[in-house]
């Protein structure tokens, strides 16, 4: 049950599939898990199932065919669902926005939540295979990323939206991973979100195309400029370069 | 509920949230946002950055859909830089889904301050992933001896 006095509240307009997957499609550097998740949304053919209301989101609504909907929706389909955000989520209204996909995914029985992002290098535009890490809520499913090939981000910060998922998942015992590809820090990314894709597949074992991500790279990066660009001006209120800091530990 | 109350803020907290609130009200009023378009000249503003480095300005811009040969970039002005380039193909509102609106659009132009001063003689540039870099060595200052 949710109540309109909640500051976020999740609206479910079909039934939610148990046990499934879950990824997040959430604005963050290169755009990389947004055009992962959306290219995974279109290839699974999932259709929208539940919608996050708040008033901690700006006054928008997105048109598709004359239609109005939520900038901030869940798709789902068979044994995934996922969340996909077609406007950038304002710095403050990350972590409760966060906090409740995740109580809501667990309500929901997930089994696993993927995270696909983008890790910001410096001469992104010199590397032509970006390189995934992956990061885990648990050591079983860090040794499972291990196992399959996936080279494990062992130390170092995350911040913004993949940050609180991973640690409100690891809070709550909610299995969860992170598959984080080199890329852009504020130009949209395809290629990385491809590499993202490949290595999710190495993972499951499930096989997505990502043909379409490659070609059509160049018209998406410039579908994308207008989301990049509010992007990042939330990633620079989110503190993100923090990223490129070096923890202290002693 | 625990979690759903207000988080107490520290007054630090306070002051922190008013100053960015306070800014990003005064950048809207002095600075009012605009379109990343424009139909009267047929231009995109590209996404573009500019990294200060110890010995060089590095200005970046991505220039997806362009032919690289006709890429320009021109100082302007004492302190600005502008970058333009003409796209492989025109593209149109209507490819983005958006029909209320008409027009097509055949070059990418912005333009971009360089915070210190540069030998823009000196600049260097290479296109590569459809990333346009721009290399601007810094004007030297004056050597101070530490005695």
């Amino acid at each position: 049950m949710t109540s309109l006095s909640e500051p976020v509240r999740i609206v479910e307009r079909k039934s939610i599939p148990s046990n499934a997957t879950m990824l997040h499609g959430l604005p963050d550097v290169g755009l990389v898990g947004l055009i992962a998740t959306s290219h995974m949304i279109t290839q699974l053919k999932m259709g929208e199932i539940a919608y996050v209301d708040s008033e901690l989101l700006p006054p928008v609504v997105v048109l598709h065919e004359g239609l109005p909907y939520a900038p901030l929706r869940i798709f789902g389909d068979g044994g995934f669902v996922a969340t996909l955000s077609e406007a950038a989520i304002p710095a403050k209204a990350v972590q409760p926005i966060m906090r409740k996909l995740v109580e809501w995914g667990q309500a929901k029985n997930v089994r696993l939540m993927v995270s696909m992002g983008g890790m910001p290098v410096q001469d992104r535009q010199d590397i032509a295979e970006p390189k995934v890490y992956g990061a885990a809520s648990n050591q079983a499913l860090l040794k499972t990323l291990s196992d399959k090939g996936v080279e494990i981000l062992k130390g170092g910060f995350m911040v913004g939206p993949y940050a609180l998922i991973m640690r409100y998942c690891a809070e709550r015992k909610v299995p969860a991973i992170a598959l984080l590809a080199q890329s852009f820090y504020n130009y949209p990314d395809p290629e990385a979100a491809a590499a993202a894709i490949k290595e999710f597949s190495k993972v499951t074992g499930l096989n997505i195309d990502v043909s379409k991500l490659v070609k059509g790279g160049e018209e998406i990066r410039l579908r994308a400029r207008d989301m990049m660009r509010r992007t990042e001006q939330e990633l620079n209120r989110m503190k993100k370069t923090q990223e490129y800091d070096l923890p202290l530990y002693v | 509920m625990a979690e759903s109350k207000r988080k107490r803020l520290s007054l630090f907290d306070l002051i922190s949230d008013y100053m960015e609130d306070f800014l990003s009200e005064e950048m809207g009023r002095t600075f009012a946002e605009r379109p990343s378009w424009d139909t009267k000249s047929c231009c995109i503003e590209p996404l573009c950055s500019v990294f200060v480095a110890a010995d060089e300005v590095v200005v970046t811009a991505d220039l997806p859909n362009t032919n690289p040969d006709t890429i320009m970039v021109e100082q302007v002005g004492k302190d600005t830089l502008e970058i333009k380039a003409e796209m492989k193909r025109k593209v149109s509102f209507e490819e983005f889904g958006i029909t209320h609106r008409k027009g097509e659009f055949s070059f990418f132009r912005c333009q971009t301050r360089i915070p210190v001063a540069v030998v823009a003689k000196r600049m260097k540039t290479q296109f590569k992933r459809g990333i346009l870099e721009v290399h601007l060595p810094r004007k030297k200052g004056i050597k101070i001896k530490v005695e």
